[in-house]
């Protein structure tokens, strides 16, 4: 196994002059290839504060955060984009499609912006949509998919700039049951048959009985860091 | 890929996109439609000095401008003008005997310059026939015959039949007069014209003048205008002894005009597609700021700002040379049909447009050299209207636009 994400001693403060506040308060974290972890937490807890900064997206006010071997707190605005691009695949709760793209566009825009080349970027896709099950939607605009098949399609995304890791701020909150077992069950064949790290908040009960790993956030602390129940039990059961 | 998104963004609210493309058309149509008035006019205005005042040439003894001293005749005039006439490149020339004086009547006086024409040849070159509101052409054998400007006729309450005398200086210095009765009374489209200039017949005025058969100048008219400079250097080389001037140089006020009204044109264009920027401004920032969360999406999987502007500006350019061809087809229609019709503007008045030597029937013409600064206005137009915009999308901070 190697190392994924290294966050070392990180801290998200607000009003650091007046009543600080902190957000995420020295936060240690360590995820190694092929995890499949949720982050979870009452709400204001830190999680998504955490994802944005493990994905580039805030920078953390103490600490650091190496993802495969890169500080990303010492990176420019310029170079976070592009490090994001490279790096991380993206779900974000909400679906956020671009609506006015195709499913398919929507998985090739990544691509593009990777400038692969379109031969292989039909490869992929097709790859994709088969793995989600969505041959059929190929062509299909945003607004015609449901929620669990445009979430999806925001998985597709995710993986298809072949990102180090997938961080996936409440893939489900907007699902229903059906989908978003549906969704779950992709994401973890992915996990097992391609090794693709994961790294979800949650407050879906679901998603962490499922999960690998599970590390509670109360108060922006790490409160507990564990093997989720089905691990646990898959252990036992191995250890009986 | 950006392309296409950027040109079925536009699209996302149809309505919003037609009524800013829609204000775009109009405001290109007006944009049109004043420099085709403007061209039309200045079209009209040049074609009134050269084919009814001054012609494309005129040929003068070089001391002759200077005081408009009758004794500075063209030497060899004859000569000169059969020498003119026979060029292929000339139309009709015509000589002229000129002398400033005094036009007095009963009740008053005023300062006038006195033509000699030949009627036939002068009918042709300047259309003084065409010009008579009242009266008649000159009669071939009546003597002291005279045709003056309405606006001269209205100061001194002159009519046809009426009688006047006009007094000047002769070729040697002394003031001499004659009783002339008017025939005709003429309005062209330059009313400043007619009220400084009075015909009267070459040798009715030569007489007075005791020149003989001479001329004072010579007006040449060409079978088309692109031949003037070329005209104009062959008769220089051919006769340096005389000064040999273009509507250009006679008319400077008529060139300047046409020159700055050209760029009062790009001027009003301008002013009108800056307003329209605003319209344009205010749709894309609607655009940005409704799609906050997804330029912040787009940004979190690593769409960098450059493409992120380019989306901005294709949408904007997009949106504003959509509006454009349907403006400049307007255009396009509406001036055509003015064009073969005429714009009649007689409600403004005729004295009024004729005292900034306009006709009151204007032929808009189509501005096609000026279509590409037109366009280039729109292009700019476009660049400088999705600059706010695209700031505003480029400094989105994808953790603050996602959380919208």
């Amino acid at each position: 196994m190697n190392t994924v994400i290294d966050a070392h001693n990180v801290s998200k403060i607000y009003n650091p002059k007046t009543v600080p506040v902190y957000a995420v308060n020295n936060v240690h974290l360590h995820l190694e290839r092929g995890e499949f972890t949720a982050l979870v937490g009452p709400s204001g807890s830190g999680k998504t504060t955490l994802l944005n900064m493990i994905g580039g997206l805030d920078k953390p006010d103490e600490g650091t955060i190496i993802i495969n071997g890169v500080d990303v707190t010492q990176l420019s605005a310029n170079q976070l984009i592009n490090f994001r691009l490279n790096n991380i695949g993206f779900v974000f709760q909400s679906f956020n499609l671009i609506p006015v793209l195709t499913a398919k566009e929507n998985v090739e825009f990544i691509m593009q912006l990777q400038k692969v080349d379109k031969a292989e970027r039909d490869k992929r896709v097709n790859l994709l949509f088969k793995q989600i099950d969505l041959e059929d939607k190929l062509n299909e605009r945003p607004s015609r998919l449901s929620g669990g098949q445009q979430q999806r399609v925001a998985v597709a995304r995710a993986l298809a700039s072949k990102p180090q890791f997938v961080l996936a701020d409440e893939p489900t909150a907007n699902l229903d049951s059906k989908s978003a077992s549906n969704l779950l069950d992709i994401m973890a064949k992915l996990n097992k048959e391609e090794n693709i790290t994961f790294l979800f908040s949650t407050h879906d009960q679901r998603v962490i009985e499922r999960a690998g790993r599970v590390i509670t956030l109360v108060d922006g602390r790490v409160v507990k860091d564990t093997a989720s129940v089905s691990t646990r039990h898959e252990e036992e059961a191995t250890i009986k | 890929m950006i392309v296409i998104m950027a040109w079925r963004n536009i699209w996302r609210n149809k309505m919003r996109s037609i009524v800013i493309m829609f204000s775009i058309a109009t405001g290109l149509f007006a944009g049109i439609a004043v420099l085709a008035l403007y061209k039309g006019m200045m079209k009209s205005r040049v074609r009134t000095v050269i084919d009814a005042e001054v012609g494309h040439l005129q040929v003068h003894h070089v001391d002759f401008k200077k005081d408009y001293d009758p004794k500075f005749v063209l030497e060899d005039g004859e000569k000169l003008l059969q020498a003119i006439r026979f060029l292929p490149a000339v139309k009709i020339v015509t000589p002229r005997s000129i002398t400033s004086g005094m036009l007095a009547t009963t009740t008053g006086s005023a300062g006038v310059q006195v033509n000699g024409v030949l009627p036939e040849r002068e009918y042709a070159a300047s259309r003084l026939k065409e010009k008579i509101v009242e009266g008649r052409p000159f009669d071939p054998v009546k003597k002291n015959e005279v045709m003056i400007g309405k606006k001269l006729a209205t100061k001194m309450k002159l009519k046809t039949g009426s009688k006047l005398v006009l007094t000047f200086t002769d070729t040697s210095g002394n003031i001499v007069s004659g009783a002339f009765r008017v025939v005709a009374v003429f309005q062209s489209d330059n009313a400043p014209l007619d009220e400084r200039n009075v015909y009267v017949k070459i040798a009715d005025l030569n007489t007075l003048l005791t020149s003989g058969n001479s001329f004072h100048e010579l007006v040449v008219l060409l079978e088309n205008d692109e031949s003037l400079e070329k005209v104009q250097q062959q008769l220089k080389k051919k006769f340096p002894a005389y000064h040999i001037e273009s509507w250009r140089e006679i008319s400077p006020e008529t060139d300047l005009l046409v020159k700055t009204t050209d760029q009062y044109s790009y001027i009003i264009m301008l002013i009108i597609m800056f307003a329209l920027a605003f319209g344009i401004i205010n749709t894309m920032l609607m655009a940005i700021l409704e799609r906050t969360r997804e330029i912040g999406m787009m940004v979190a999987l690593g769409i960098n700002r450059v493409k992120l502007f380019t989306l901005v500006l294709l949408e904007t350019i997009f949106l504003t040379l959509s509006g454009t061809p349907i403006g400049i087809l307007a255009g396009w229609l509406v001036t055509g049909y003015f064009n073969k019709y005429g714009l009649n503007l007689s409600g403004m008045g005729r004295e009024m447009m004729s005292s900034f030597g306009f006709g009151t029937i204007i032929y808009p013409e189509f501005p096609v050299d000026k279509l590409a600064g037109v366009l280039f206005i729109v292009a700019g137009t476009a660049i400088v209207s999705c600059l706010f915009p695209a700031m505003k999308a480029i400094r989105m901070l994808p953790v603050e636009a996602l959380r919208r």
